[in-house]
């Protein structure tokens, strides 16, 4: 069987997922779904004094795209400030993948993504 | 079953190759292949006759009127309408639907009224009663599905009252298959006086169908699920509700005089036809519907029906599959189904890289998909092009599915 999309490593993040779960004390949480397909991910932040991501978690239901993508996305986004999170772009997330990923899985492959992007805008229009 | 090389045979996509695989083409309740006498007769139009319709007095005109006036008759006795005027041409089966819902509706449905659906209804047969029932302060109400996907016809007595003015409901439906008891629910509808509506974008494609042995009102379907090509559908309505209902769209065509402030309307079907309409379109679904009949519809819906038998008893053998709705002998060959908790997309996308079409997701009836507890499903729908050997290769491509993906959930 030709599986291009689906490499060892998307499986390896799909059976294993990194980050699953939720955290303590968050201050950032933001819940999406893809109504297309029922795809539902929940990613979870809690940030240091610095602003910098020092605990991330996530939560989901879905397709080995997503789910992969949420896994590998949350590993990539620790460390990084809110200004670095709001500059990823969805080039940089799918290429974050490392998998060729056509127009019909592209919806799901930037979930988590999109998700993020919610949580940020809710975040900062909370602080402003 | 169906001489199936013969049929294949005119269906010049059936050979393509798909990721290096022969095609399988199991999507056929979104969207069916084309026959060549259809690819010929609306290539024949294009090269030989193409001109507009209805106002031309040149003979490329008078010949693409012909051809496309001579569909509407052969469609008119596809379905055993009483007459042609009652074949009204439309984009497909939600443009009829929404024909009905703005001319019919908001001429006749008012507040406290009652419309009422059925919970296996594709959206199309939804949201243009949604926007009818907000607009005038009616209420819709739905007769409800049973947990083994069949409508609980007991319940139909409770909700007919006289406050209900239109039943529409769909002739099968387009994710579990199950066909309904259309006739039934025309005749008791209309024992309480309601006008009835048929959504038969799953049925008029899969079984023969004579709108004056159903008695229904209103019946709509598509072109492109019944080998014809997409951008027509129709629109039957009853010669006494299509006269007394004001237009759809304005436009040309659809008038008989127009003064600056007032305009008089054509006869109909036209009344209900504004603009040019898709000339080859409609010359091409003649054909389609000429192919279905030489086919034969009763055996088009018997293939059908030992297709999913045969199916249903393959892939239910897989361990962790699971298909919702009736036994097969209450369906037609549209087979949703969940499998080892593997979502549908990865089913879909790697059925694909074996050459098999199939859709993935809610198949635009999420109301359905939430009664019975599915968030989204694998559709494997078959038409009389599909043999047994292709069930068996989405069943063996099934297997690898599982062994790719299949994790303990």
């Amino acid at each position: 069987m030709s599986q291009d999309l689906y490499r060892a490593h998307l499986l390896d993040h799909y059976g294993n997922p990194r980050n699953y779960g939720r955290l303590e004390a968050p201050d950032i949480v933001a819940d999406a779904d893809n109504p297309s397909c029922g795809d539902q991910v929940r990613i979870e932040l809690a940030l240091d004094d610095e602003g910098r991501v020092a605990q991330v978690a996530f939560e989901g239901e879905g397709c080995l795209v997503s789910m992969a993508s949420a896994s590998i996305f949350t590993e990539h986004i620790k460390g990084k400030t809110l200004a670095e999170l709001e500059a990823l772009s969805e080039e940089d997330a799918l290429a974050l993948l490392d998998a060729p990923v056509g127009s019909s899985r592209r919806r799901c492959a930037l979930l988590p993504l999109h998700v993020l992007r919610e949580g940020l805008k809710a975040y900062r229009s909370r602080a402003a | 079953m169906l001489d199936s090389e013969r049929i294949r045979a005119d269906f010049p996509i059936l050979s393509c190759q798909v990721h290096g695989r022969p095609l399988i083409f199991l999507d056929s309740a979104a969207s069916s292949q084309k026959p060549l006498p259809v690819l010929e007769a609306m290539e024949s139009a294009y090269r030989a006759c193409y001109a507009n319709v209805h106002r031309g007095v040149y003979h490329l005109s008078e010949e693409a009127t012909q051809r496309y006036e001579s569909a509407r008759d052969r469609v008119a006795s596809f379905i055993h309408a009483a007459s042609r005027e009652e074949i009204v041409f439309t984009r497909n089966t939600t443009e009829s639907i929404n024909l009905v819902a703005y001319s019919w509706g908001r001429a006749h449905i008012g507040p406290g009224d009652r419309i009422l659906l059925t919970e296996m209804e594709h959206h199309s047969n939804i949201v243009p009663w949604q926007l009818l029932a907000q607009e005038k302060g009616a209420e819709l109400v739905y007769l409800p599905v049973s947990d083994d996907g069949l409508l609980q016809m007991e319940r139909l007595d409770d909700l007919l009252d006289e406050r209900v003015r239109l039943v529409a409901c769909t002739m099968m439906s387009n994710v579990l298959g199950t066909i309904t008891p259309a006739a039934e629910i025309v005749q008791r509808a209309r024992a309480v006086g309601a006008v009835t509506l048929l959504d038969g974008a799953q049925g008029v494609p899969h079984m023969p169908v004579d709108v004056q042995a159903l008695g229904c009102d209103f019946l709509a379907f598509s072109g492109h699920k019944m080998c014809g090509p997409s951008g027509i559908g129709v629109l039957y309505g009853r010669r006494e509700l299509l006269e007394a209902m004001p237009p759809f769209l304005g436009g040309g065509d659809m008038i008989r005089r127009v003064d600056l402030y007032r305009s008089t309307w054509n006869d109909l079907p036209y009344k209900f036809e504004a603009g040019t309409p898709a000339i080859v379109e409609g010359i091409g679904l003649g054909a389609a519907v000429d192919y279905l009949t030489a086919v034969g519809m009763e055996n088009i819906a018997a293939h059908e029906r030992e297709m999913a038998a045969y199916a249903m008893e393959r892939l239910a053998a897989l361990p962790g599959l699971h298909i919702p709705g009736p036994p097969a002998d209450r369906r037609g060959a549209t087979i949703a189904f969940t499998f080892r908790g593997i979502h549908p997309h990865d089913v879909a996308h790697l059925l694909d890289q074996e050459g098999i079409a199939v859709r993935a997701g809610h198949h635009c009836a999420q109301p359905l998909h939430k009664r019975l507890g599915l968030v989204a499903t694998t559709r494997a729908s078959f038409y009389l092009y599909n043999t047994t050997a292709e069930a068996d290769r989405l069943a063996e491509a099934l297997e690898r599915v599982g062994q790719t993906l299949g994790r303990t959930q």
